[in-house]
């Protein structure tokens, strides 16, 4: 082991990243981690991070993401075949859009992006860009907005990007490469359709979540057991939520328990739960990184207070009310409607 | 003070004292101190009528004097006192469940003279429940009616009133202008020895002859002046009702009942028991409790809750395991000790209490941006759609109404010094402390309208009214020389039936602005409760 410890020669990284372009070249499509570990099997990891950090500062590789992993591409491979004809403000556009759409990992550090590799698994099978704005094209770029709009419609009409709305602003547009998806920050997730916040369905969510908590709750009071114990069973953790909403089958989109977290937070706002983590031992069903989050149904500690059981207390017209004007008490209608009732 | 404050205090002096205490007290309330002269001149009232509207106040303990640095005595007004006459109905009703029927009319009697001698006091309660027994000869003994007033001042709902300094023996000093009051601690609550043995008297019933009321009238008049005569032992010594005790009182039950709104029974049991245990060793406005073992508050358990102790340490842990928080523990010795986080209790009512404006005014949705802000501390626009899920154009809306009514607050943070807006953070926020004040001021106008409505609706059935007392006092009387059914039937007819219904409804509206006012008068307690702990250092 003792020879592979020894410093990298200069030689030695420039033969190592002859071969990892001579793959890329191979593969136009991108290669990853795997492939490489394979072709160059003796290849120590860090060596392998040293070789692809300098390919990507020295620009000759691209850093994409995709559902299996991260993804090294030879730059310009594809983009550069497409782009004849182009001019160079239409080249200049594209590459900003370009950048824009694996700006996460282009400037990570390598070692750092080897640990979004593996996390990011679940990021489905398609690379997901947030896109960028066309402000901002014009901004870096320094071009006239007249003259970015005619490129984008170029560009556009080649089917080389593509423009999404974006939720974050009904008229915003954001521009992203044909072949990437639009990710969660300009599609909004779970709970939007067509840029529409499905503010209903959230509702119902909410109301069907917090009644399988009250029910538990319930319950848990009526057993009489011990006080301890008739806590602790109305507690239920955010996977057993999520296990019923599902099997409720109120939705049409599949709901992640991230989602059902952030609707029971909602709940958490409307004062009607409350929530505690409690340390869960690794593996168990519904813990994430070692801890469990467990809410259960609360009841408010006050009534309607006292002032908002009169008129006065709802009144719109509050302000503009005293004895001898226009609106006062003894003329005021909502105090004549309030005392029949 | 404000305008609503002054407002409100004005009604409740007009309708307890009358107009001219009105006037004078209002005068003082809005100008501060202010000597006698200038009083009767800024009001054009005449100086004998300042002077007993003034002793007025004073016996009632609304307006305190003192000598001012140019030597004459000066009168000033405190409104938080005044705004207190609307507590009055809920005082009287702890005194009753605390402390029964007697309870109830000794503090009744205490608040409406103001200040009484024991002596005065236990007559006048023993008179009165004399004259509800039946009319079978019993009497209701002063001794017992004592020995409630005596409980009453050991648990400090009653106090004595500062007396004036003796003047030291011999000297023939002329009296100072203002005579110095001063209460030594020691017998605030200690009460004079008094052997008051007898029993309450009742009325004489009205059918005397006229000669014989006369006769009588004259002889009671000789004994009144004989008895004012023979100088009673507690000449001197007055009391008056100790309204902070009650207000102790009232934050403990409003502690209890959100203990048992949120968590159960038996929970807000165990919240009473460590609060009773604590009324006398913590001082009313401290922040919390003193400690307390589990082993001392088992032992103080009421009988009856037959819980065990292992029970009882399983619901203090919950308790003190809670979000809410009432309960801390603070150590754990003697099977762990706990506190009753009183301030913090307070300031969580407080917080409620907004929270359930807001969800009454403006709805459930507007109520989860309110407490996300509150619990988030600083939230963006953005960021408070995100967190509540609510579509960016109702979030906005919300946000602006609440921004309007005061309830949560806008702050700009400018990225760069040019403040564009395109460059600032904006930031909400929710200030607890501030929203309360301004609520406050809305609970106090909203008395003041309360007030205004019910005067209102008795004025416009003066005329009705006055008959009605009118064909009563006949009826009475009639009943009184033994009529015939036949006749008071009669009479009681003059009444039609649409009037009859009219006096229902006035009746009825009467009751549900005056239940009103005591409820709103609720949020009132909470509310200065609550911003008077959380202002003073
Ligand atoms: S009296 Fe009527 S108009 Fe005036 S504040 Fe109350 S509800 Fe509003």
């Amino acid at each position: 082991m003792a020879d592979i410890k020894v410093k990298l020669e200069t030689a030695d990284l420039a033969e190592i990243e002859n071969r990892i372009l001579e793959l890329c070249q191979q593969l136009p499509h991108g290669i990853t981690d795997q492939v490489i570990q394979n072709e160059l099997p003796h290849l120590e990891p860090q060596h392998r991070a040293v070789a692809i950090n300098r390919l990507l500062s020295m620009g000759q590789l691209d850093l994409l993401r995709s559902g299996t992993g991260l993804l090294y591409r030879l730059k310009d491979a594809q983009s550069s075949g497409k782009m004849k004809g182009s001019d160079n403000q239409e080249k200049l556009v594209y590459q900003i859009i370009e950048d824009a759409g694996n700006k996460v990992a282009s400037r990570v550090d390598f070692t750092l992006v080897m640990l979004v590799s593996e996390i990011s698994c679940w990021l489905g099978s398609s690379v997901l860009s947030a896109g960028i704005w066309s402000r901002d094209i014009r901004y870096k770029s320094n071009l006239p907005l007249t003259e970015i709009n005619k490129i984008l419609k170029n560009l556009e009409s080649k089917k080389l990007i593509k423009a999404v709305k974006s939720v974050a602003a009904s008229k915003k547009k954001v521009y992203m490469l044909y072949n990437l998806q639009p990710d969660r920050s300009v599609t909004g997730g779970a709970w939007y359709s067509d840029q529409d916040f499905e503010s209903e369905f959230v509702e119902v969510l909410n109301q069907q979540c917090f009644k399988f908590l009250q029910t538990k709750a319930d319950a848990a009071r009526d057993n009489k057991q011990s006080p301890m114990i008739q806590r602790n069973s109305s507690f239920a953790s955010s996977h057993e939520v999520w296990k019923f909403i599902c099997e409720l089958g109120i939705s049409k989109v599949e709901l992640s328990m991230d989602d059902i977290e952030t609707i029971l937070n909602t709940l958490i706002y409307d004062g009607k739960v409350e929530m505690t983590i409690i340390a869960a031992k690794e593996g168990t069903v519904g813990s994430v990184d070692g801890q469990m989050k467990l809410y259960r149904a609360v009841n408010p500690i006050i009534h309607p207070t006292g002032i908002m059981r009169t008129p006065c207390g709802l009144c719109p017209v509050f302000d503009d009310c005293y004895e001898g004007g226009e609106i006062s008490p003894s003329n005021c209608a909502y105090m004549s409607e309030w005392l029949e009732f | 003070m404000t305008q609503a404050e002054i407002k409100l205090c004005s009604l409740l002096l007009q309708e307890h004292f009358g107009e001219i205490v009105d006037k004078v007290g209002a005068h003082i309330l809005q100008t501060g101190s202010q000597p006698l002269r200038l009083i009767s001149n800024d009001t054009g009232t005449p100086l004998d009528q300042v002077k007993k509207a003034l002793c007025v106040l004073i016996q009632h303990n609304l307006v305190s004097y003192q000598l001012s640095k140019r030597g004459f005595v000066e009168y000033e007004a405190h409104h938080d006192r005044v705004l207190r006459i609307l507590r009055y109905p809920h005082y009287i009703y702890t005194a009753k469940t605390l402390y029964g029927d007697t309870g109830e009319l000794i503090v009744e009697e205490l608040l409406l003279n103001g200040k009484m001698t024991m002596s005065t006091a236990v007559k006048k309660v023993a008179d009165r429940l004399t004259e509800t027994m039946e009319a079978d000869g019993k009497a209701m003994d002063y001794g017992e009616v004592s020995s409630t007033f005596v409980r009453l001042v050991d648990t400090h709902f009653i106090y004595r009133c500062p007396a004036p300094l003796e003047p030291p023996e011999g000297a023939a000093a002329p009296a100072p202008v203002a005579p110095l009051l001063l209460t030594s601690e020691k017998d605030m609550y200690t009460v004079p020895k008094l052997s008051m043995i007898g029993k309450g008297k009742r009325r004489r019933s009205s059918d005397d002859d006229d000669d014989d009321d006369a006769s009588e009238q004259q002889t009671k008049r000789q004994k009144k002046e004989a008895d004012s005569k023979e100088t009673l032992p507690d000449d001197g010594i007055y009391w008056q009702v100790n309204t902070e005790r009650f207000h102790q009182h009232f934050r403990d039950q409003a502690v209890i009942s959100a203990i048992a709104n949120k968590m159960d029974q038996i929970s807000s049991e165990i919240v009473r028991t460590m609060l009773r245990m604590s009324e006398v060793t913590t001082s009313s406005n401290a922040a919390h409790t003193q400690p307390l073992s589990s082993n001392e508050i088992f032992r103080s358990l009421p009988t009856g809750y037959n819980i065990s102790k292992q029970v009882l340490d399983q619901y203090l842990s919950l308790l003190a395991d809670d979000p809410l928080e009432f309960v801390g523990r603070s150590g754990d010795s003697g099977g762990g000790m706990f506190v009753i986080n009183l301030h913090k209790a307070l300031a969580t009512l407080a917080s409620a209490t907004l929270e359930s404006v807001v969800q009454e005014r403006f709805g459930s949705r507007c109520a989860r941006i309110f407490r996300l802000i509150l619990r988030k501390r600083h939230l963006e626009q953005k960021q408070v759609e995100d967190f509540a899920m609510v579509p960016a154009k109702e979030a906005k809306d919300m946000l602006y109404k609440l921004l309007s009514e005061n309830l949560v607050t806008l702050q700009e943070i400018p990225k760069t010094p040019d403040h564009a807006p395109s460059r600032t953070f904006y930031l909400y926020a929710v200030n607890i402390l501030s929203s309360s004040r301004l609520l406050l001021q809305r609970c106090y106008k909203t008395v003041a309208n309360l007030i205004e409505r019910r005067l209102f609706e008795t004025k416009e059935n003066k005329r009705l009214l006055e008959k009605s007392q009118r064909i009563e006092a006949i009826i009475a009387s009639m009943q009184a020389t033994g009529a015939e059914e036949a006749q008071l039937q009669e009479i009681e007819e003059m009444i039609t039936a649409p009037e009859r219904q009219q006096l229902e409804a006035l009746k009825r509206n009467v009751n549900r602005i005056d239940a009103s006012e005591n409820q709103v008068d609720e949020t009132i307690f909470i509310l200065e409760s609550y911003i008077s702990t959380s202002t003073k250092p």
